[in-house]
């Protein structure tokens, strides 16, 4: 339903001729203004917006207008809305992005890493001091956080022949590794079907 | 299956401590900091506010002064190049990796047309109109790699991704939105409350037309036929066969393009859409039809 | 752990504290062997990936003593998550504070009565210089940086800090053996007595709350938690870590627990972007 909006402002100040230097929008709006209301009291009201205002008025031409129910270009406009929740992958034979999906298998380790809702395995770099330190953080763990620990502590100290310190947070479990081994460890991760 | 499972453990250990309630919470050690503040030499006496001038005297030097010699605001000199940067069309980019990603995972629906509002449905992509931007520059990253049979319209794109796309049997288009339109795309959702009816799309400004009618650039105000001439040049000079578009039983979405007024896939300009109740207003009156069909 | 399991099964009418059903291996044989058992085995929109999901018990209201009525699977996501306390802890906080405004007030050196005069002159008296006596120097004299009337203490907690709060403070419950499930509200009587009784004897903390999935509650549970302060009923909409810490006892129907962990899954897998957005206070 379209309206077309008229103003009357123009008007208004036609009226208002020269000594009128309009103090408040009484005038815009029609109202004869008595002296009470020209005091410090009154307030001039501010719009959002001009189709909104008074200034401007609705005439009462409408136009022509069909109500279309379950109209059949209603798909279209469902395909516009947001989702209500990230949808779940479909298998598929190959994913040309290097995307790994999570595996059956993956619940049978002792230990266990849960994707995020983005189906991304969660090991992630955090930088400090100016990027001097690098620590590689995984996070969302189920399970036996200790045996997983040790076995990234020997699996990396075996890649990087040197000592390899971590820290392992039960209550916000999540395991913090000194150093950026996140490829290696996203590598170990995919291997165990996380 | 004990205690070393971390969630199970957690949980019986809190069936041996008393009920949590509100008298026993505490946060973590070290997550408040109470700021005492400063007392005596250090921190009082001058409260960080040195010794006379205008820091103590709290009339302070404008911004930039650097006590007399020509500050850097004033050193660097104007370069003509760069003028109006800032009024220029941006494009902010989407590769051809993160395209893939998102085919993935699923998050775009392939067997319908890909345009802009799809893909910052997806949530992956992020522009704002606002900020001078003018839609999806996809870009070559991930070129190699890239192996879906997609109909998608984009805003810019080079030649090789053109190539790409095409290689794989799909369909490229670029479209010019205005930046009203653009806000729609972005959240539809948002716009179809407000009760308005749908905008037509306007047409390029002067110094943007000429890539959009350019049928290399697979512009939407091109000429079809030369777009397909140009689909066949492009094979030839990087090699490839071009696939048979028309063989695919999916042809009828290949073709599916959006009318240069059209902001919406199958909805056109004038509709009023009414999420609550499921219906769409559309006009009647002669004089809308004609303006919003122009 | 599986013979507590198969004497729980045998004992079907039970009138002391009920045992919860910890299935982290042996989730198969609880379920399988007694027909009169109402198993709801659920299908998961999100199935739990590790974690097995947490059997409760679904108990009656008809009668005093208890009777079990079936089996109910939570999902851990919810009702088995590590339990924060500081998460806890925070949500607390910040229900205490975001509400309350500070009422305290004192007057500026501007406000307090009189001073617009200069006491003394300048020079010359060989005392202190000064311009009103209602300077903060002064006994008497307004103070700087006082409490100003009506100052807000309004913040938002994370969004993901909330969510959180809850799924620790649901999983607390459950763990420490405070959490309940009911088929619905429908009591036999609306005697405050009948109620009493009922939590006295199942052993439910003296306070309970009950939370059904709407906001209409049936006339006799209205009637008798009326009389009794410390028994309150909510709708889903309403619940909250604070009033859960409050409450000794939490009691869920069948459909409000349905209905939390459904909303609270949607949210942990939806697109977050504009719910951990700054907080502005004329968004919907």
């Amino acid at each position: 339903m379209a309206t077309v909006l008229r103003s009357r402002c123009a008007f208004a100040r036609l009226f208002a001729g020269k000594t009128g230097q309009i103090l408040n929008n009484s005038i815009d709006l029609g109202i004869k203004s008595a002296p009470e209301s020209l005091s410090a009291t009154s307030v001039t009201r501010h719009y959002s917006s001009y189709s909104k205002s008074p200034f401007a008025d609705k005439i009462t031409e409408q136009y022509n207008y069909e109500i279309v129910k379950n109209p059949p270009e209603w798909t279209y406009v469902e395909r516009l809305l947001p989702f209500e929740t990230i949808p779940q992958v479909k298998p598929k034979d190959s994913y040309p992005s290097g995307w790994v999906p999570p595996k059956e298998e993956a619940s049978n380790h002792p230990y266990f890493m849960r994707r995020t809702k983005n189906h991304e395995v969660p090991i992630y770099l955090n930088l400090y001091d100016r990027g001097q330190r690098k620590i590689t953080k995984l996070k969302r763990i189920e399970g036996d956080i200790w045996s997983m620990n040790d076995e990234i502590k020997s699996l990396l100290e075996k890649k990087a022949n040197k000592y390899v310190e971590t820290r392992v947070h039960e209550l916000g479990t999540f395991i913090e590794v000194k150093g950026d081994y996140v490829n290696e460890l996203k590598e170990w991760a995919l291997s165990k079907g996380f | 299956m004990g205690s070393r499972q971390i969630t199970e453990k957690s949980l019986s250990m809190l069936r041996s401590l008393p009920r949590i309630s509100l008298s026993n919470l505490r946060d973590n050690p070290g997550s408040k900091k109470t700021s005492k503040r400063g007392r005596a030499q250090h921190g009082g006496d001058k409260h960080g506010a040195g010794n006379k001038g205008s820091g103590q005297r709290q009339n302070y030097m404008r911004l930039g002064y650097e006590t007399g010699n020509n500050p850097f605001y004033l050193r660097v000199p104007q370069e003509h190049y760069y003028r109006g940067h800032h009024l220029r069309r941006q494009y902010p980019p989407l590769s051809l990796l993160q395209l893939q990603h998102i085919i993935d995972k699923d998050r775009v629906d392939i067997n319908k047309p890909i345009d802009i509002a799809s893909i910052v449905k997806t949530g992956t992509y992020n522009f704002y109109p606002d900020q001078k931007h003018f839609g999806i520059n996809l870009t070559d990253e991930g070129i190699d790699i890239f192996k879906a049979k997609i109909n998608i319209e984009v805003q810019w794109a080079s030649e090789q991704v053109i190539a790409a796309i095409e290689r794989n049997g799909g369909v490229i288009t670029t479209a010019y939105y205005d930046p009203h339109s653009l806000y729609l795309l972005k959240n539809p959702k948002k716009f179809f409350e407000s009760g308005q009816a749908i905008p037509r799309r306007m047409i390029p400004p002067p110094d943007a037309i000429e890539y959009y009618t350019n049928p290399e650039n697979r512009g939407y105000l091109a000429d079809p036929d030369k777009v397909s001439e140009e689909r066949l040049k492009l094979a030839q000079k990087y090699g490839y066969q071009l696939p048979n578009i028309e063989s695919d039983p999916e042809y009828s979405m290949f073709c599916e393009r959006k009318d240069p007024r059209q902001i919406f896939f199958g909805l056109e300009p004038g509709w009023v859409v009414n999420l609550k109740d499921k219906f769409i207003l559309k006009p009647k009156d002669e004089e809308l039809l004609q303006y919003y069909s122009a | 752990m599986a013979s507590v399991l198969i004497t729980a099964i045998k004992r079907l009418t039970i009138t002391a504290a009920p045992t919860r059903v910890y299935s982290s291996v042996t989730n198969s044989v609880a379920t399988v062997s007694n027909s009169s058992l109402d198993v709801t085995k659920k299908e998961w929109m999100f199935p739990p990936a590790y974690t097995k999901p947490r059997e409760v018990w679904i108990e009656n209201m008809d009668s005093v003593e208890e009777k079990k009525l079936g089996l109910f699977e939570l999902h851990p996501t919810v009702f088995a998550s590590v339990p924060r306390i500081d998460l806890i802890h925070r949500n607390v906080t910040w229900q205490r504070k975001y509400r309350w405004i500070s009422w305290a007030h004192t007057k500026t050196r501007a406000e307090v009565r009189g001073g617009g005069k200069k006491p003394w002159p300048q020079k010359g008296l060989g005392r202190a210089r000064h311009g009103s006596i209602r300077s903060p120097l002064f006994r008497g004299g307004g103070v700087i940086h006082g409490p100003r009337s009506g100052t807000t203490h309004f913040y938002m907690l994370p969004f993901h800090q909330r969510i959180y709060g809850l799924t620790s403070t649901l999983s607390a419950k459950l763990a420490q053996d405070d959490l309940h499930l009911i088929k619905n509200l429908e009591l036999p009587s609306d005697e405050p007595e009948f109620l009493k009784d009922l939590i006295e004897n199942r052993n439910w903390g003296p306070s309970v709350l009950f939370v059904d999935d709407t906001d209409i509650a049936p006339r006799n549970i209205t009637v008798a938690t009326d009389a009794l302060p410390h028994v309150n009923i909510m709708p889903v909409y309403g619940l909250n870590v604070y009033s859960m810490l409050k409450h000794d006892t939490l009691v869920l129907t069948l459909a409000a627990a349905e209905r939390i962990e459904e909303r609270i899954l949607l949210l942990l897998h939806a697109i977050t972007k504009d719910k951990e957005a700054p907080f502005k206070l004329d968004q919907v």
